[in-house]
């Protein structure tokens, strides 16, 4: 019995410690790692942090911590309005993107496998206004929206005999002009993750609703779109939480006017700290951009799909 | 006969082949002037007024005076950091890395954040390289300008600009003189097929900036003594609703296109005299040369401009607003070589250049390319200037201002309203403060 037992626990504890003497402390190897993300991603957001409790300015005002600011920041005027427009912006943006993401994926697909001319110019058309930047973005759109009478959109609508639109100077279209642009940039994106999970889509099931009798719709109601959900809601999450963070192509576009027609949290937080030198009420605006995505994801997040039941 | 023939095709080869006496060349490796092993380095943050101008005759103007002044201090190198065109973004950057210790030793700071970078205590001070009769010529706004509360002087204001009318003389033949004949005559240009008279009405400092000539013309005050704003009380206010409502009128007359409050850049006025599609523009000095350079001869002379019209004739002002040559190094050598870079670089040579307003009278007279009419007619437009104020809420002013402006010129926002709510947001800017 006792040798059964010694021969039962022995190669454990002799594993253990040939494992102790070959294995080396994972430390050594984690720790340039965990340098790295602690200088230049977890240090910034401690910054961001204390900088929100404190009422620190480039001005020269000596630094103090205070609750202050972040009461002062949260209690402007102006934010709800803000926070209105970074709603409308993000919201119309997303369900947008989505949307046409989807349609051109499929559309790319189905001449694909048509072997259709065509689709591969259709792909890389919509993949080359991704690679503009955000900047080179925002001044192409402005040149298109130019309302002068040499303007680039309001010319082709005279020869068509349409009346000229005022895109950037009517305080209610401008935000639609500001999504327009902002969706002709981000469409390619969830154009890829659609294309690629829609690739991922076991054809049998395709096959199965053929010999049911399915049609088009049905399959795409059915199928199609059951198959994409995890896909779409993780694309849903990722170009939400870009569009949040877009200000390049508005700072270029409109800078955030007419008046605030057109200011989103993101671009209102560049112009708190870059034109009001106001670090603090910045960290504060940051933590609740931060705060704002965050959430967002994990309702997102809540809708995914937990595993398969065993 | 055949050797020395070769001997001389050699000798021609080698000298065409050789370095010639070009100093404009030679010393300014990539973004260093100066020799690479010189023993002291000086950094210095600068925007286009310098050797990488897009311009090449500017470029090639200004690496000649680089390359003298180095010359001149041959132990010296100079390293050239270029700004971005976001000017706002880049003061901001650099006042931050001003105070962690980290900016350029030798920078150009944009006058209207003069005012922050003093505040900041982060300059220093440029009195005992420039002396007293240097500094009594300047003209009075920017003496007051570069001047610290102690006396001293903590930077070289080498520039200036002021705003102007700009008109063609075609379809507008008489310089306006008030506000009323601005709108008979942009009313008139648009009866003749153009778009009306073009301003900066959008989330731009311009907008505010050229703007404010209307509101100083009347006399009105944007801040006190002690830098808190007063633009939005008494007599202030009701001047400053007049102005507002000036725009306005212009924009719901018709006088001006409503895209005006999307414009945010003196280059679109440049692009709409080119297309013919407007006669009149509020614009910078700057922008004659501009336009001398971008229309035909026969279009330039159909342009001319003249002050900037006030509610009445005699009611005039305009902005004057320019570029500076600040010190942020601690070493007294550097900054002394800063001070010197200043006077011999930009104070004259640079004005002449590119045809800069210079900061002093008696460079007017010492440059040939100031005794063209143009540029006599800015030097005299120039008494009637006023520099954004010394305070250092005026950031924040601007800011409110640009978003009043857009709220009134699309009719979204009452004047009024608009008015005491930019005036209620940069009085809690200043108590923040």
């Amino acid at each position: 019995m006792m040798d059964a037992s010694i021969a039962a626990t022995g190669p454990q504890r002799i594993g253990r410690k040939a494992a102790g003497r070959h294995s080396p402390s994972p430390l050594p190897w984690l720790m340039p790692l965990i340098l790295v993300l602690g200088a230049f991603y977890l240090y910034p957001l401690i910054d961001v942090f204390r900088f929100a409790f404190t009422n620190v300015s480039l001005l020269g005002t000596d630094e103090e911590y205070t609750l202050q600011t972040i009461v002062t920041t949260l209690s402007k005027p102006e934010l709800l309005q803000i926070l209105w427009v970074t709603f409308v912006f993000t919201a119309s943006s997303v369900v947008v993107q989505q949307f046409f993401g989807l349609f051109i994926a499929l559309i790319v697909l189905h001449s694909e496998k048509r072997r259709l001319f065509g689709s591969t110019i259709v792909r890389t058309t919509a993949l080359v206004a991704w690679v503009v930047p955000g900047i080179a973005g925002g001044i192409i759109w402005k040149m298109l929206f130019n309302e002068a009478p040499f303007g680039g959109l309001n010319s082709l609508l005279r020869l068509i005999g349409v009346p000229a639109v005022q895109w950037l100077s009517d305080p209610h279209m401008v935000m639609w002009s500001v999504v327009i642009s902002n969706v002709w940039r981000g469409t390619a994106f969830s154009m890829v993750v659609m294309y690629a999970a829609s690739k991922a889509i076991d054809p049998v099931l395709y096959e199965a609703a053929e010999v049911d009798g399915a049609n088009p719709w049905q399959r795409l109601i059915y199928i199609t779109l059951p198959q994409l959900r995890t896909a779409i809601l993780v694309n849903m999450i990722l170009i939400t939480i870009q569009t949040l963070n877009t200000f390049d192509a508005i700072i270029s576009l409109t800078g955030g006017g007419p008046g605030r027609a057109t200011e989103v949290l993101s671009l209102y937080t560049f112009n708190v700290v870059f034109r009001n030198y106001d670090l603090a009420a910045g960290a504060v605006l940051s933590i609740l951009m931060l705060t704002i995505s965050l959430g967002l994801a994990l309702i997102y997040a809540r809708f995914l799909p937990k595993g398969e039941p065993t | 006969m055949r050797n020395t023939a070769l001997i001389l095709a050699l000798a021609a080869t080698t000298f065409l082949a050789a370095p010639h006496d070009s100093p404009a060349q030679e010393a300014i490796t990539g973004d260093i002037v100066g020799k690479s092993d010189a023993p002291n380095k000086l950094v210095f943050r600068m925007t286009t007024d310098g050797p990488r101008n897009n311009e090449p005759a500017y470029a090639q103007g200004y690496s000649k005076l680089f390359n003298d002044f180095i010359g001149k201090h041959s132990d010296w190198q100079i390293e050239l950091q270029m700004m971005s065109g976001d000017i706002g973004q880049e003061q901001a950057r650099m006042l931050e890395q001003a105070k962690s210790g980290s900016a350029p030793d030798c920078a150009a700071v944009d006058s209207f954040v003069l005012p922050l970078f003093k505040k900041a205590g982060v300059l220093q001070s440029f009195s005992p390289y420039f002396t007293k009769e240097e500094i009594d010529q300047l003209f009075p706004f920017i003496r007051e300008g570069i001047t610290g509360s102690n006396g001293n002087i903590y930077a070289w204001w080498w520039s200036t600009d002021l705003r102007v009318l700009y008109r063609n003389k075609e379809i507008v033949p008489d310089a306006p003189q008030t506000w009323d004949d601005l709108k008979k005559a942009a009313l008139s240009s648009v009866e003749q097929g153009m778009e009306g008279v073009l301003f900066n009405g959008g989330r731009y400092e311009g907008t505010t900036f050229d703007w404010l000539a209307n509101f100083w013309a009347q006399g009105g005050k944007l801040v006190d003594d002690d830098g808190k704003p007063i633009f939005g009380e008494g007599e202030n206010r009701d001047k400053f609703i007049k102005a507002v409502n000036y725009y306005r009128d212009l924009v719901e007359s018709g006088a001006a296109p409503k895209r005006v409050a999307t414009i945010g850049n003196y280059d679109d006025f440049n692009a709409a005299a080119a297309a013919g599609t407007t006669a009149l523009f509020v614009g910078g000095n700057w922008q004659y040369a501009q336009l001398k350079t971008a229309l035909d001869a026969d279009e330039f002379a159909k342009w001319a401009f003249s002050p900037l019209p006030g509610p009445a004739a005699d009611q005039r002002s305009t902005g004057t607003g320019g570029w500076t040559v600040a010190a942020f190094s601690k070493d007294n050598e550097k900054v002394k070589l800063c001070a010197e870079l200043a006077r011999d670089i930009y104070m004259g040579p640079a004005n002449a250049l590119q045809e800069q307003l210079p900061t002093r009278a008696d460079l007017y007279d010492k440059y040939e390319v100031f005794s063209s009419d143009a540029n006599k007619t800015f030097a005299a437009a120039l008494k009637f200037g006023q520099a954004r104020p010394g305070a250092p809420v005026y950031p924040e002013i601007s800011n409110q201002i640009q978003i009043m402006m857009g709220k009134v010129l699309t009719g979204v926002q009452p004047t009024e309203a608009a008015v005491d709510e930019a005036f209620g947001a940069s009085l809690s800017a200043f108590k923040r403060s």
